[in-house]
């Protein structure tokens, strides 16, 4: 299922505490404790492309913008500080932005949906998050802070996928309404927090309450537009939680993903918003995958490999399920759905 | 051994006194210098009588005499395989031939004999290196033993089997310094990390305080010589922090360098404090620096000499000269040298009497001289200004006779100071002549000032006391009436004493208020004081909350312990940050997934019995860490030197498998693997490469697609062509008009192809929902196709289609475009059909029509059609991501084109009828035309024209033609239309 591409040794001289694929999936960031950033050619195991240095303590994570605004990396620090990097070529970056406005370690950095600019979240372990907007006309980057964002500090930030609900019998220009801008974090209250761009202002739209120790880190999933939010927080409690909410964002839902064996501190969501990879303290990778009942299901992955889990009740993966009639959703017209066998389709072959 | 010193003691004695008037410091060179090539000690002692300095080493013992028959040096081999992490000898004259050692878990004391050193005994109670040792300065038997171990024990020698009190400080990070007041013996500070835990030996169950102190290692701790509540720590943030244990959430004063400080600790006499900073790197100037106690900014002198860090320093009292003190150092250059701090020297500690500083000098001066006249010289280098004032502890069984147990004086400027000072002014006020007025202000001071409480009045001694509460702060104001007082330009003095909660910044902002207030009444030789502390309070409420403002986001935060509000207010503590991640996944944009997992071997170190898992806090990793072994490894991280490496190395060096971690740390070099996940999320870039999306036949298409899927083994996605072929299939019962029309219309096909689409968009499967969506969509130019094909002759066929049962035929209400009438007959046909199955809002007619067709022609229903939109968006950025452009052009091709929000100039009209703003030619509530061509008259249902600056304009045509010749409004309003409008446009661009 998961094949291997390439193994990249870092040759960092310390901890690697993030590894980041751009857009294309053509370079890779890694940062580390020793204070710099590495770029890496994502095919080829051959040296470090570039180091950024620039960093004078353990960087946390980078992150990528995305490929319209051009090669551009945002990288979070011990030392207080973000570095926004820009590339000509893969080897020449230069610094194009620094930020040290916060008091403390910035433990997280993430990029707004490129819809909305280029824009960057920073969360803080001073408990603020910041919200650097770039005015990409001028190369001028406008700061806005939210403090107080979490008591003792801010572990984890992740913006809300852009949507442009496109309402269905709504076609009128006045009605247009410019897409709200969200942002979900994680801290050291415990806490989930969503966060909503009012005129300028982010004000707190939901706290999520369920960890019983530090988020360690929290994910918005990527939306296709089906009309429905996914948000996963890891925590130092050692579980996984998953928050659901309708698509107007009113109600919030948790349903534990597992309880891992050790604090859970990294989680990422795939493309399509339905595989989710988990790794924590144990050192263990698992992907997790979301069956057409809802239930999460883990796709084991050993020894780099993902493959089919063999136990018993995890039997029917959906990409492997049969195409049973009755796992279509139907619409609710029944006449409909008794012409299904009318149409020269038996479920012998719908299973194949 | 032979000594093999070389005396460079006369040569460098030399005084080189600041002359350079550049420097603002002395600079001073040592009065004797010992060279020790082959020592390699990491401690250092100055015994009780000050003739002998004790260095010890892993190997060895030696003692170096020091005074007159400079040279002597006894050594002693010992046997240990560790270094030696302190040596302390015995402050009290007791046990002056006794010294502890420490070395790894042990302490060793030691009696120094005439010929051997004796070992007396053996103190084991720490799991872990023992990082110092302090003897009590007033019971001979009691020592204090800090430990990485975390705990602090209080060991009694006259029972050394076990600790006779042991302090727990529950917290990750060991203990790295430790040390008994000097004044009542009862109070204990412990440095962890950057924190630092007050005991009280007589409570032992807890700390008393809790102190914030620094934001990185705290190296020294040292105690006040006087002032029972004070202390002065040292750090590796580059700091020397005084306080007060009373008022633990700030410092008092700071003295700020850009390198770590080693050491700092009070001069015995006088009102100075000597740090050791530690150069960056091992490299710059090993400065040993003497501070006034009353000035951080520049030090009063600066002792050079040694080449390289200096690891301790020790004072050695003066037998000659009792207003000089020595200074003992010991550096890793291996010379000890000794430096004379005399007379003049303490004397620029002393801060000078213009300066608005706490001014403790004729306090000092006079208790210095009251108690060299009231103690024997031998007291002087137990360097205690109030020896008859000691306190008991409760475990010590010998109470030296006469003591009295003092109870801990909540504030002791109201105990002692003030009582002395009391008297020095008692002296003065007797010689000076006290006037009558100072009695007659006091008598008519109003004593119910809001947040002002009076202390004390004293108009013999010229001289009176106020607490003031204000803004969550307070302030004891001492102020002192010169007898001269209120004669012009005679103001009082103002001082803030011992308890006042500002920082000194604000103090002095504060001094010089009450001083510019003051100065303008005995300008006018009026008293002064009333109006001095209104003046006091408005200013400090203000002055507070100004500076408060920037932190009273962090003064709401309700915290549960002092230490994280500590935390925060000093706003960088690794115990708020989060441990750091040794693994990690992340996927990007087209379903490549990293991975990358560490093991840390500094876990291993941290994970103790109790923690099952990582910890959360940074500060695990920290605490776990050594100063330790000062002479092996830099005291100093370089910044670009490993972060955990020192914890590594040390991590080797106490898990005794030192082959088996090396060999750990050499395997544990970061790789990141890079997987393809894509498959996972059911998206091949190869299929989206070679999946077609035909439309002539579509049933072709699909087999071809299905050819496709069998190809990359996606064999499960065989039925769904099959399924979508059988879709694409016209089911009409007039097979002979096969009507592109009916065929659009199958109400079952559309409610399975939706189910579909929605199925496989829900599983995640977003390549093939998105193809049946397009493959099934018919966009406005695939639409031409269609028309191509259907020649004009069938057009009565599908007039007679108009018996749908599904449609309701309304009579004409054809709404005319010039763009709808462009197209065929047939497909206004199909808007007759179809233009009433939903609300229309004419107001975007011309634009909705062209969509009506898409929903027509379409098997995907309207309603669904922006859902399915986004899944095109959405995979249409993976192929962005895949760099299939053209593919990805493909997809876009068949989303409704929604046209980006309008920024910059927009052409708005408003309606006669309502007055509402219009983007259409036409309202619609009022059914009449907006927009009316100023050359023509008529309503303008096309391309139009307008200035910008007065707004006329009209049809697009008559506008140039206008233009062509005229310069000005066709209107005649005067304005110059085409020279406005460029200026508007450059304004806005």
């Amino acid at each position: 299922m998961v094949s291997l591409l390439q193994e990249i040794d870092t040759e960092h001289e310390d901890m690697v505490h993030h590894a980041s694929l751009d857009f294309y999936g053509l370079l890779l960031a890694t940062c580390s404790s020793d204070g710099s950033v590495r770029i890496f050619h994502s095919r080829k195991n051959n040296k470090a492309l570039a180091e950024l240095k620039g960093h004078q303590g353990p960087v946390w994570q980078v992150a990528w913008a995305h490929p319209k605004f051009g090669n551009i990396l945002a990288s979070c620090s011990y030392d207080r500080k973000v570095i926004i990097w820009k590339s000509t070529t893969p080897r020449d970056w230069t610094k194009i932005f620094e930020y040290s406005n916060h008091d403390s370690s910035v433990n997280s950095v993430d990029f707004a949906p490129p819809e909305y600019g280029l824009v960057l979240a920073c969360a803080s372990s001073d408990g603020s998050i910041s919200v650097l907007t770039c005015n990409t006309e001028y190369g001028v980057w406008d700061a806005k802070k939210i403090p107080n964002a979490h008591t003792i500090g801010v572990n984890a930030i992740s913006w809300c996928p852009s949507q442009a609900p496109d309402p269905a019998f709504d076609q009128r220009v006045t009605s247009r309404n410019a897409a709200v801008k969200r942002l979900v974090s994680g801290g050291c209250d415990n806490l989930v927090k969503v966060w909503r761009d009012d005129n300028d202002r982010w004000i707190e739209e939901h706290r999520l309450e369920a960890h019983s120790d530090w988020v360690r880190d929290v994910a918005w999933a990527p939306s296709i537009g089906l009309p429905r939010l996914q948000i996963a927080s890891a925590s130092q409690d050692r579980h996984v939680i998953i928050w659901s909410s309708n698509a107007d964002l009113s109600q919030w839902t948790s349903s534990v993903l597992h309880t891992f064996d050790d604090a859970v501190w990294s989680i990422s969501w795939s493309t399509t918003g339905n595989v989710l990879a988990v790794t924590g303290g144990d050192n263990n990778v698992s992907l997790w995958k979301e069956n057409s009942e809802g239930q999460w299901i883990r796709i084991n992955y050993e020894s780099g490999i993902a493959i089919q889990s063999k136990q018993p009740h995890n039997l029917h993966n959906p990409q492997q399920q049969p195409q049973q009639p009755s796992n279509i959703p139907m619409s609710s017209d029944s006449e409909h759905s008794s012409n299904l066998s009318n149409s020269n389709l038996s479920n012998s072959q719908l299973s194949n | 051994m032979p000594p093999t010193e070389t005396l460079r003691a006369g040569s460098g004695s030399g005084e080189r006194s600041g002359g350079n008037s550049e420097q603002t410091y002395i600079i001073r060179q040592s009065n004797k210098c010992y060279e020790h090539r082959d020592s390699q000690a990491t401690a250092m002692s100055v015994n009780y009588s000050g003739q002998w300095v004790l260095l010890a080493g892993r190997g060895y013992l030696a003692l170096q005499r020091l005074g007159q028959d400079d040279g002597t040096l006894r050594r002693h081999e010992r046997q240990s395989k560790y270094e030696v992490s302190v040596a302390e000898f015995a402050i009290c004259p007791s046990r002056r031939e006794y010294c502890a050692i420490a070395t790894s878990q042990n302490i060793d004391i030691v009696r120094w004999g005439p010929a051997e050193p004796h070992y007396e005994n053996s103190l084991r109670g720490h799991t872990r290196t023992v990082t110092d040792i302090d003897w009590h300065s007033k019971n001979p038997n009691l020592l204090v033993s800090c430990s990485i171990d975390t705990f602090s024990h209080i060991w009694d020698l006259r029972d050394p089997r076990k600790p006779a009190l042991s302090l727990n400080a529950v917290c990750m990070s060991g203990a790295t310094q430790v040390g008994f007041n000097r004044v009542s013996g009862n109070l204990l500070a412990a440095a962890h990390d950057g924190d630092l835990r007050i005991w009280d030996i007589r409570k032992g169950s807890c700390p008393t305080h809790y102190i914030t102190a620094h934001l990185n290692r705290v190296h020294g701790i040292n105690w006040s010589h006087r002032r029972e509540t004070c202390l002065a720590t040292a750090s590796q943030d580059g700091t020397v922090k005084y306080f007060d244990v009373c008022n633990p959430r700030r410092a008092e004063k700071i003295i700020t360098t850009l390198s770590p400080v080693w050491r700092a600790r009070y001069t015995p006499i006088g009102n100075g404090l000597v740090s050791i900073v530690v150069p960056h790197l091992g490299r710059g100037e090993n400065s040993l620096l003497l501070w006034s106690n009353s000035k951080q900014t520049d030090p009063i002198c600066s002792f050079v000499g040694h080449t390289d860090v200096i690891l301790d320093f020790a004072w050695r009292p003066n037998h000659e000269n009792f207003t000089e003190i020595e200074l003992v150092t010991w550096s890793r250059d291996r010379t000890l040298r000794v430096w004379k701090i005399d007379d003049t020297m303490l004397k620029l500690c002393e801060p000078s009497p213009d300066e608005d500083e706490e001014g403790d000098s004729p306090r000092y001066e006079t208790e210095l001289n009251e108690l060299r006249a009231l103690t024997p010289p031998e007291f002087m280098h137990t360097l205690q200004p109030r020896p008859m004032i000691a306190a008991s502890l409760p475990i010590a069984a010998t109470l030296e006779p006469g003591t009295i147990n003092l109870p801990m004086a909540r504030s002791p400027s109201f105990g002692g100071v003030y009582a002395r000072r009391e008297e020095t002014h008692i002296a003065r006020s007797l010689t000076d002549q006290p006037t009558c007025s100072l009695q007659h202000e006091f008598s008519l001071l109003n004593t119910n000032m809001p947040h002002v409480d009076v202390d004390m009045l004293c108009a013999i001694k010229r001289y009176a006391c106020f607490k003031i509460c204000a803004a969550d702060h307070t302030i004891i104001l001492q102020v002192t009436f010169p007898t001269s007082y209120p004669s012009p330009n005679v103001p009082p003095d103002f001082q803030f004493c011992q308890g006042t909660t500002l920082s000194s910044d604000v103090s002095s902002v504060l001094i010089k208020v009450l001083r510019t207030n003051a100065l303008q009444r005995v300008k006018k030789s009026r008293s002064c004081l009333e109006q001095c502390l209104r003046a006091l309070v408005a200013a400090m409420k203000k002055r507070v909350t100004a500076v408060a403002g920037a932190g009273a986001d962090r003064s709401q935060l309700l915290l549960q312990s002092p230490r994280l509000e500590g935390a925060l207010s000093s706003a960088l503590h690794d115990a708020c940050i989060p441990f750091p991640r040794t693994s990690g996944v992340h996927f990007n944009a087209i379903g490549m997934l990293t991975t990358f997992a560490q093991v840390m071997s500094t876990k291993r170190l941290t994970l103790r019995q109790h923690q099952a898992i990582t910890p959360r806090t940074l500060s695990a990793i920290n605490g776990s860490g050594l100063l330790g072994n000062v002479m092996a490894t830099k005291t100093q991280r370089d910044p670009n030197a490993s972060f955990y490496l020192q914890e590594r190395m040390i991590a080797c060096k106490r898990l005794q498998g030192k082959q088996r971690v090396m060999r750990q740390i050499n395997g544990t070099t970061p790789v990141v693997h890079v997987y393809d996940a894509s498959q996972l999320l059911h998206i091949n870039r190869e299929m989206a490469r070679e999946f077609t999306l035909d439309k002539r036949d579509i049933a072709e298409t699909c087999r071809r697609n299905a050819e496709i899927c069998r190809k990359h083994g996606r064999s499960d996605l065989l039925p769904i062509w099959l399924l979508a072929e059988l879709i694409a299939t016209p089911h009409v019962p007039h097979e002979s008009m096969s009507s592109e029309l009916l065929f659009y219309m199958d109400p079952f096909k559309k409610s399975l192809l939706e189910s579909l689409i929605m199925h496989y968009a829900s599983a995640g499967d977003i390549q093939i929902a998105v193809l049946l969506a397009c493959l099934f969509d018919k966009c406005p130019a695939a639409l031409k196709d269609v028309m191509d094909v259907n020649s004009c002759p069938r057009l009565p066929a599908q007039l007679h289609s108009q018996l749908s049962p599904y449609h309701t035929v309304l009579p004409l209400d054809f709404k005319s475009s010039s763009q709808a009438r462009a197209t065929s007959g047939n497909l206004q046909q199909l808007k007759q059909l179809r233009s009433n199955s939903w609300s229309d809002s004419l107001d975007c007619l011309d634009f909705k029509l062209v969509q009506t067709d898409a929903y027509a022609c379409s098997l995907i229903r309207r309603a669904k059609m922006p859902l399915f939109d986004q899944f095109k968006r959405a995979y249409a950025d993976v192929l962005f991501g895949w760099q299939l452009l053209s593919k990805r052009a493909l997809i876009l091709k068949h989303t409704l084109h929604t046209p980006p929000p309008a920024q910059g100039v927009e052409f708005v009209t408003e309606c006669s009828g309502c007055a509402k703003p219009k983007r259409t030619p036409k309202c619609e509530p009022c059914k009449r035309p907006v927009l009316f061509c100023i050359l023509c008259c008529l309503p303008v249902r096309g391309a139009a024209n307008a200035c910008i600056s007065c707004g006329h304009g009209g049809h697009m045509q008559h506008m140039m033609q206008w233009f062509e010749r005229h310069d000005v409004c066709a209107t005649g309003c005067g304005c110059s239309c085409l020279q406005r409008t460029s200026e508007l446009l450059a304004l806005i661009s």
